[in-house]
């Protein structure tokens, strides 16, 4: 586990980027990290990816630069498999955390925290989708290619983001962490279309498999205090991971949560089981060469990534989803994460049609789509 | 650079420093020899003392089974090792295309020779059409390492690197073991055996040995009546089981039901991929109409079958 929040050991700052306000902020907030300005940012990052174990190196200096393309993009799911509707913002890349399933080790290029700090450029691009997507309960995101919250202390990007969402329904804006850096969070007002999120697993699979996360309990706690403040919370179980006795840690492991956690103040739960391409098991090979968990009867599925075969998942989801039911959890919103129809109805009773079917749903519990 | 007639036993050949090929035939060579003699003198550098060959291997040998002496050669002044390695791997790089094996030689000369790690992945790699990364480097550089019998074996079936890959993973001992099995099959399965026993070993904490070593796979080995093939592929359907139990058994089903219900062998049915789905395809051929109707009614009684409704509950 991190002891502290992060720090990182140097940053880099792209030359074009430092007098952005979100420089100076960060260079405030971390006045006794070393700094070095670069001028060619292309050569720079060329010199970092070559290092052994260039994502190791990448989670310990942080890089300011500028987002030259879109910060907001639908999430890209995985072909011929439900979707959710995500969209995602693209706003700091990579992450000091260690998840031996870590899709980053493989999809991320360059080796270093990245911060964009050309905000000014996010929010017009904000602006415009939204706009551009009037009336529709779009859910947004900035947990897929960086933890939400790790770097908080340092960008203070949940301030930023609560403050620009709020007000904004029926749009939802969902901050996704492992982390329990929460301070920013605590001291902000809370918005009704505003969701704070924890990915949880088993003690066990965190303790294991998620090196640098809080414990899972520290994870709830923090989430009740949340939730305290006033925030909807939800939570992701994924990647559910299987191994002999998984189903009973889970199910301890929702009982608790439902047990800390007043099922009214969860937004949505979402189930994922563990899936990866083909060409992340070397990747994780090489970087956690004692871990097992790639070792489970895995297939490929139908997008070409592994999967468990599928009256294993099945079976998991449909134990964990009776656990939650049983445990005061029947009004929650539950979706599955990549997921094929035959899963959906299996395990769900149903499968959502159509862009808005899922939206609508998951607005729900934040007192309808127009939150 | 110097050119010279050289008495070719006076070439020390025992010192292979800048060699980085084996395993070849000289047979062309030495009839090319024959017809036009040695055109493109080998190079050769004063090394301790000895007269070394720096390039042209194949022409020295050649030579000498020919008993062709003097020899015209090139004497280089250079005395720094990697200097002069870059005039032998350069010469060749203009003239012919790199095994797997004679990469992995050549990575590792340029590593001990004192290039920078840096300038070999960036520089290099790409001459050799290696991606440019420390891990085709490391992987490399493991297989220069191997024994010298799995190295004539990799060249003489010109295996890809893919398929020698996971062999970096297993002990000399095992490498040795397995290498009966590898040169039976193909390129895609012999990749598929290897992974295989390495996952069921590190799934179980098992040594890889143990798996070679077990009873099952000894009986299959030392059967006097399957073929290398036979035996190769008998161990690879014992290890799918192994890896993939829940799948292996529910293929099994499928099979066994398919043969309960007589399924007939003109009509293709198949899940889908690995069951990720609950769809089945049917495909027949048919040139009549009373083909297509004979083949249709023959779907129509076996779905009627109650035994075949199994299929839609397979576990």
């Amino acid at each position: 586990m991190l002891k502290s929040r992060f720090v990182p050991r140097k940053i880099f700052i792209d030359e074009e980027c430092r007098n952005m306000p979100l420089t100076k902020r960060i260079l405030k907030n971390l006045s006794q990290v070393p700094t070095e300005t670069v001028s060619n940012p292309q050569r720079f990052l060329e010199e970092r990816r070559i290092s052994r174990d260039a994502v190791q190196q990448g989670k310990k200096d942080l890089f300011i630069t500028s987002q030259k393309g879109e910060f907001i993009k639908p999430c890209p799911c995985t072909p011929q498999y439900i979707g959710c509707n995500y969209f995602i913002i693209n706003l700091d890349l990579n992450c000091p955390l260690d998840c031996t399933y870590c899709i980053l080790q493989h999809y991320l290029y360059d080796p270093l925290l990245i911060v964009h700090a050309n905000r000014e450029d996010l929010w017009k691009q904000l602006d415009a989708f939204i706009n551009k997507n009037k009336g529709r309960a779009l859910r947004i995101g900035t947990g897929e290619l960086g933890d939400s919250l790790v770097l908080d202390h340092i960008t203070e990007n949940s301030k930023d983001l609560i403050s620009y969402f709020r007000g904004k329904g029926p749009v939802l804006f969902e901050l996704k962490t492992k982390t329990v850096n929460i301070q920013n969070i605590l001291e902000t007002e809370p918005a009704s279309n505003i969701v704070i999120s924890w990915s949880l697993n088993s003690p066990r699979i965190a303790r294991s498999e998620e090196k640098n996360a809080p414990p899972v309990e520290e994870r709830i706690d923090a989430a009740r205090r949340v939730a305290d403040k006033g925030f909807f919370v939800g939570f992701h179980f994924d990647p559910l991971i299987r191994y002999p006795g998984c189903e009973v840690e889970y199910e301890s492991l929702i009982a608790r949560l439902l047990n800390r956690i007043s099922p009214g103040k969860i937004a949505w739960i979402s189930l994922g089981s563990l899936r990866f391409p083909p060409s992340l098991k070397p990747i994780i090979q090489e970087r956690f060469p004692r871990t097992k968990i790639i070792y489970e009867e895995m297939v490929k599925g139908l997008d070409g990534k592994l999967r468990y075969f599928r009256p294993s998942r099945l079976d998991l989801y449909k134990r964990i989803i009776r656990c939650l039911k049983e445990n005061g959890g029947e009004k929650v919103p539950l979706y599955l994460c990549m997921e094929s129809d035959t899963i959906w109805r299996e395990a769900l009773g149903w499968v959502p049609r159509g862009k808005e079917s899922l939206e609508s749903y998951l607005s729900s519990s934040l007192g309808n789509s127009k939150v | 650079m110097k050119k010279e007639q050289l008495d070719i036993k006076e070439i020390f050949l025992k010192d292979e420093r800048y060699r980085t090929s084996y395993y070849f035939s000289l047979e062309k060579l030495k009839l090319s020899l024959q017809k036009t003699g040695l055109l493109h003198p080998p190079l050769i550098a004063l090394r301790d003392g000895h007269l070394t060959l720096v390039s042209g291997w194949k022409r020295v040998l050649a030579c000498a089974e020919l008993s062709f002496s003097p020899i015209p050669v090139l004497i280089t002044e250079e005395m720094d090792d990697l200097k002069t390695f870059i005039m032998a791997f350069y010469e060749n790089l203009a003239t012919r295309e790199f095994s797997l094996l004679e990469k992995a030689e050549i990575l590792t000369r340029l590593k001990r020779f004192g290039e920078d790690e840096k300038r070999i992945i960036r520089h290099d790699m790409p001459l050799l059409d290696i991606p440019a990364t420390l891990h085709y480097l490391d992987t490399y550089l493991a297989f220069s390492r191997f024994e010298p019998e799995v190295k004539k074996a990799i060249h003489e079936k010109n295996m890809s690197f893919l398929s020698v890959k996971p062999l970096v993973e297993f002990s000399p001992r095992e490498r040795k073991q397995l290498l009966p099995l590898l040169l039976a099959l193909g390129q895609n399965k012999r990749k598929e055996l290897l992974e295989d026993i390495l996952e069921v070993s590190r799934k179980n904490d098992i040594p890889a040995q143990k798996i070679l070593l077990s009873p099952e796979f000894q009986a299959i080995q030392e059967s006097e009546t399957l073929t290398p093939l036979q035996k190769a592929d008998s161990i690879r359907l014992l290890l799918k089981k192994k890896r993939y139990p829940a799948l292996s058994s529910m293929q099994d089903s499928f099979k066994s039901l398919l043969k309960k219900v007589d399924w007939p062998k003109e009509i293709d049915i198949n899940p889908s991929p690995f069951f990720e789905e609950e769809d089945f395809t049917v495909r027949f051929t048919f040139k009549s109409e009373e083909q297509l109707k004979a083949g249709l009614l023959k779907l129509e009684e076996l779905s009627a079958r109650k035994d075949f409704a199994k299929i839609f509950k397979l576990k």
